[in-house]
């Protein structure tokens, strides 16, 4: 990491044959230029050339993307999907809730035919979610919970008690020891603190 | 306008400008917290307020989502009293609509949008007080608004009126001399590339006269490229300052 240096947008940064461009730059005429205001990185990961963006002092606004890992809420159910709002960006919050679908199909890795949705989620659980797809004009977000740490990390039972998971597909409330379905994630107990 | 003259023999104009000569430029970037970019601009008596949101979900019609890309919305009005006489609609007339659109464009040619797609950015803008050169001040306080907001941007859109009196381009028309001289050329430009982001030119004009003209505009679109990137400096002093870098 060399001095941090300022730059603002337009600002040519080097050739595009001595780096590669990273976030916050762009290409153009073989030179890259800053597309934000911010310092100056330059990065060498094991290439032959070194990775040159722009670090930005306050963090911007995040959008979901393929492959990010995502905190959400579920708005509602229906036999074919769940509807949820997106909360988190991995641990950074997003101003503006973003909508997402979680399929049937994409709720668990087996037995995809036999999910039933009304026992994976209800509404107002905290899912943990992966996004597969940027979704269509209808639903936006095309979420997957069928990993085995992905799946319900926060729920509550009819009575408002947080119910705690005793196995990956039931959760258990700590007083009247009713257990209900949802599909779990086995998230340490020590998170569901923050 | 009888008796009033915009050039005077000597080459100054009704403010004691020179011809090639700006208005006085005054910035600000971050003044509200609720919003995601916002500045305020003045360039002489004109006044302006820009707010950036976004990039965000696309709310109301799910129709305008475009798969590749970021949708631009830009709103433009003017405050009741921001001229001499009071205005009975301040936004959603014929002039704001069409401004609107100009800055909508504007904004397309600069910011990076394939980076968001199916999203949307919302930029608006208000004019406190109009002394000539709206669009201008208003170019230049969503430029400076949408850097705050950390949204990706080629360069400076950098906007300047210009117009023509006694075989002389003047820049930065004040209300005097937007009323007074007929001829009006507004114009943005990225200021590093060279590009004019729009070219917009009302009343007549000869075809002769036109490049001067432009030429005083670029000129005068490149000196406020650079008080805009002093503005955009001393702002990332002060945020690194706060931040403790």
């Amino acid at each position: 990491m060399s001095l941090l240096k300022l730059c603002v947008p337009g600002d040519r940064l080097c050739g595009a044959e001595d780096c590669i461009p990273g976030t916050g730059t762009y290409l153009r005429h073989g030179y890259i230029f800053a597309s934000l205001a911010g310092y100056v990185l330059r990065k060498n990961e094991g290439e032959e050339l070194p990775i040159i963006s722009v670090v930005k002092e306050t963090e911007a606004q995040l959008l979901p993307d393929v492959g990010a890992i995502v905190t959400c809420k579920v708005t509602s159910i229906n036999p074919r999907f769940a509807k949820v709002h997106v909360l988190y960006v991995g641990s950074t919050p997003l101003k503006d809730n973003f909508r997402g679908t979680i399929r049937k199909e994409d709720v668990r890795a087996t037995e995809k035919d036999k999910v039933e949705m009304y026992k994976s989620f209800r509404p107002g659980d905290i899912v943990l979610a992966k996004v597969i797809s940027l979704g269509d004009v209808q639903s936006n977000y095309l979420l997957t919970t069928a990993e085995n740490e992905l799946g319900v990390v926060v729920a509550h039972n009819e009575a408002g008690i947080q119910m705690i998971p005793i196995s990956w597909c039931e959760m258990q409330c700590p007083h009247t020891h009713v257990k209900e379905f949802r599909k779990v994630a086995p998230v340490q107990s020590e998170y569901l603190q923050a | 306008m009888a008796g009033l003259e915009l050039l005077s023999d000597q080459g100054y104009r009704l403010d004691g400008r020179k011809p090639s000569e700006l208005r006085k430029v005054q910035a600000r970037m971050g003044i509200f917290t609720r919003a995601d970019g916002s500045a305020y601009i003045e360039q002489g008596n004109t006044k302006a307020l820009a707010v950036v949101y976004g990039p965000h979900e696309v709310r109301g019609s799910r129709s305008k989502t475009l798969h590749d890309r970021a949708v631009i919305n830009c709103q433009y009005s003017m405050a009741t009293f921001s001229t001499a006489e009071r205005k009975r609609r301040p936004h959603g007339d014929r002039k704001s609509s069409e401004m609107s659109l100009h800055l909508k464009q504007t904004f397309e040619a600069a910011i990076l949008t394939q980076l968001y797609p199916r999203s949307q950015i919302d930029i608006y803008v208000k004019i406190l007080q109009s002394d000539g050169g709206n669009y201008s001040a208003c170019v230049n306080a969503a430029t400076l608004a949408v850097i705050d907001a950390g949204i990706p941007i080629r360069d400076y859109v950098c906007a300047c009126s210009a117009g023509f009196v006694e075989d002389t381009p003047l820049v930065d028309l004040c209300h005097a001399e937007e009323t007074g001289s007929g001829t009006a050329v507004a114009l943005a430009l990225l200021p590093r590339g060279g590009q004019i982001a729009l070219l917009q030119m009302d009343a007549r004009l000869h075809q002769d006269h036109l490049d001067p003209v432009m030429e005083a505009a670029m000129t005068a679109c490149r000196s406020l490229g650079q008080v805009l990137d002093g503005v955009v400096r001393q702002h990332l002093q002060e945020v690194s300052i706060l931040t403790g870098e």
